[in-house]
């Protein structure tokens, strides 16, 4: 099968590699450069945040390929719906596995709010987008054939103006240990000991939806969920977090998870391999000091 | 301002039944897509003295048990402040992809009109989020999706969209579909009075004869799985905080997580 890589990037170009030939699209230098290796480039000069751009690169080049894959973004998300309508072809995103079988291709997601896998046969062409760390293998080099594009844009809006998101600094979809804090923190201030432990542990701070959508305690790139950040570390500490089913979905890829709440029936333990009910007042601050210890 | 507001029927994956390892569709409930209040609430603001109607289709099955649930959950939106509902209801959009969904929406669109369609960022059953764009798509309108903030001027809809790393302002020319978050605004609970008038409302139910479209698959549902969770749920409750704290660590210890 011939795929089409949308947004470039290592592991969007691995997946498409094991189906067969493939090639990228570029918009702009950042993503030339990642392309890089792959057999064909398209090469569009523009702004890469010009969504219309894109659509009419992808929408010229469809008929040559079988699929296009794209990261799972917002914006892939946005533009995968677009074509796919235009293509009159399925659109299925976050795909955990893919492989090609009979003309068609055998994919899998997770539906129902991460409660169950989907397993599908779709015709081609196809749109998919891929969920991170499920495709890492390292995807051939090739010495790479730049062809240049100059679509129209489709116009979907116009960018009035991009203001950066208030950034905590981290990558918690990166983070090996996450200490991750809920509504059971009753200040802001309190937060200092969930910090604390996890600079002990040398981890990273991660939050339920009200500590970053709500309170606004921690900025975006803390928060943890079905619609915030899928993580994957070593050990999840989950601190003063009820486990509803749209944290959880966030949550599922970890290899440990642990809880500490004071609610013997929080529904977190349920899903924890080791649960602690305790006052997480009481028992973070022993914590920070025998994390501290440990290391020593 | 005329609005139409995706709604959907979704399932209601807080109680996904399942039986025998088997994930159990035709038992789960349906509720109406959280995020879709959000949208409701913001056509309400917007409408003004123009009307409001919810658009629904119907995706999971049984077709004729579904119908009546989902009637009964367009009462829950007309008593936000929606002024109709039409309701597409059709074997052949069970299981269809969402290339028909979309047909289904803009054909009904077509006939009713609107200056604006509104709908959520995305279904809490599938989250695919592909909708509000197909929809667009086919009806050849601008698009903003992952809207926080909106507001309508000269007419245009401005927007900010919440990306991962940045906010953008967006512009576009009505007539245009907006998908919103969650975090746009708060939705209303209706007042009993909003309730027992919802019960006039129109719902008005449509097969995909009466638009005029033929259902296609493209995507074969080849089995769903229930995700088994296997976790130790090993519960440490006694003893002192110290305690507890040190067998915490034991444990994590001997996992080698820390
Ligand atoms: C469409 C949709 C998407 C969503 N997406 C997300 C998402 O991405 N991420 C997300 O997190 N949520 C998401 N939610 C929200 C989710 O449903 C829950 O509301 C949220 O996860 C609850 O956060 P919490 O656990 O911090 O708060 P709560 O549910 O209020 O839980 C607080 C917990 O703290 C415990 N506690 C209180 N005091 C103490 C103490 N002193 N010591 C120890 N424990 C204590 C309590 O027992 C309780 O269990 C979403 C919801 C919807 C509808």
């Amino acid at each position: 099968m011939k795929a089409l890589v949308v947004y470039p990037n290592k592991e969007a170009l691995y997946a498409a590699s094991t189906l067969g030939e493939y090639a990228a699209l570029a918009v702009g230098d950042a993503e030339l450069k990642a392309a890089e290796g792959a057999p064909v480039v398209y090469n569009v000069r523009g702004d890469p945040r010009d969504l219309g751009l894109r659509i009419s690169a992808v929408l010229q080049l469809a008929g040559q390929y079988d699929v296009i894959i794209m990261p799972s973004l917002k914006e892939t998300k946005t533009i995968g719906g677009y074509m796919s309508q235009k293509l009159n072809a399925p659109f299925i995103t976050d795909v955990v596995s893919l492989r090609a079988e009979g003309g068609k291709l055998l994919v899998e997601r997770y539906v129902f709010g991460n409660k169950a896998t989907a397993s599908l046969r779709a015709n081609v062409p196809a749109v998919l987008t891929i969920a991170p760390g499920k495709f890492l293998g390292e995807p051939p080099k090739a010495s790479t054939k730049v062809v240049e594009l100059s679509p129209q844009s489709a116009g979907l809006f116009r960018i009035a103006g991009v203001e950066p998101k208030a950034s905590g600094g981290v990558r918690i979809e990166e983070a090996e240990i996450i200490v991750s804090v809920g509504r059971g923190f009753k200040k802001k201030e309190d937060l200092a000991m969930a910090f604390d432990l996890a600079k002990a542990l040398g981890g990273q701070v991660g939050c339920s939806r009200p500590i970053a959508a709500d309170l606004k305690w921690l900025s975006e790139d803390h928060w943890v969920g079905l619609s915030g950040h899928k993580v994957r570390p070593k050990l999840y500490l989950a601190i003063g977090i009820s486990g509803q089913p749209q944290h959880i979905a966030g949550i599922l890829d970890s290899r440990i998870i642990a809880a500490i709440n004071n609610d013997p029936n929080a529904p977190i333990f349920q899903y924890a391999d080791y649960g602690v009910v305790e006052d997480l007042y009481k028992i973070v601050p022993i914590l920070i000091r025998k994390a501290a210890e440990l290391k020593k | 301002m005329k609005i139409a507001v995706l709604v959907k029927p979704a399932l209601d994956t807080s109680q996904l039944r399942v039986k025998e390892g088997r994930v159990v569709i035709e038992e789960t409930p349906l509720k109406i897509n959280d995020i879709d209040r959000n949208a409701i609430e913001e056509a309400i603001k917007l409408k003004g003295n123009d009307k409001a109607y919810a658009i629904s289709v119907l995706k999971w099955p049984p077709l004729q048990k579904r119908i009546q649930e989902a009637e009964n959950l367009l009462r829950e939106a007309l008593a936000m402040g929606l002024d109709e509902a039409y309701l597409v209801a059709d074997e052949g959009l069970i299981g269809s992809d969402q290339s028909a969904t979309a047909k289904a929406i803009a054909a009904v669109i077509n006939k009713v009109g609107a200056d604006l369609v509104l709908a959520a960022e995305a279904s809490i059953d599938n989250y695919t989020g592909q909708v509000p764009p197909r929809v667009a798509a086919e009806l050849g309108w601008p698009l903003i999706t992952y809207a926080r903030e909106l507001r309508v001027e000269g007419g245009k809809a401005i927007a900010k969209r919440d990306l991962e790393d940045s906010v953008e302002t967006a512009e576009a020319q009505l007539p245009a579909v907006v998908s919103v978050t969650r975090e746009i605004n708060q939705p209303r609970i209706p007042t009993l009075l909003a309730i027992r008038a919802a019960m006039k409302k129109p719902v008005n139910k449509l097969t995909l004869a009466d638009l005029g479209i033929k259902p296609d698959v493209k995507v074969e549902l080849v089995g769903y799985k229930p995700v088994v969770i296997q976790r130790k749920r090993v519960i440490i409750k006694d003893g002192t905080p110290e305690e507890k704290a040190d067998k915490l660590l034991q444990y994590l210890r001997q996992e080698g997580v820390i």
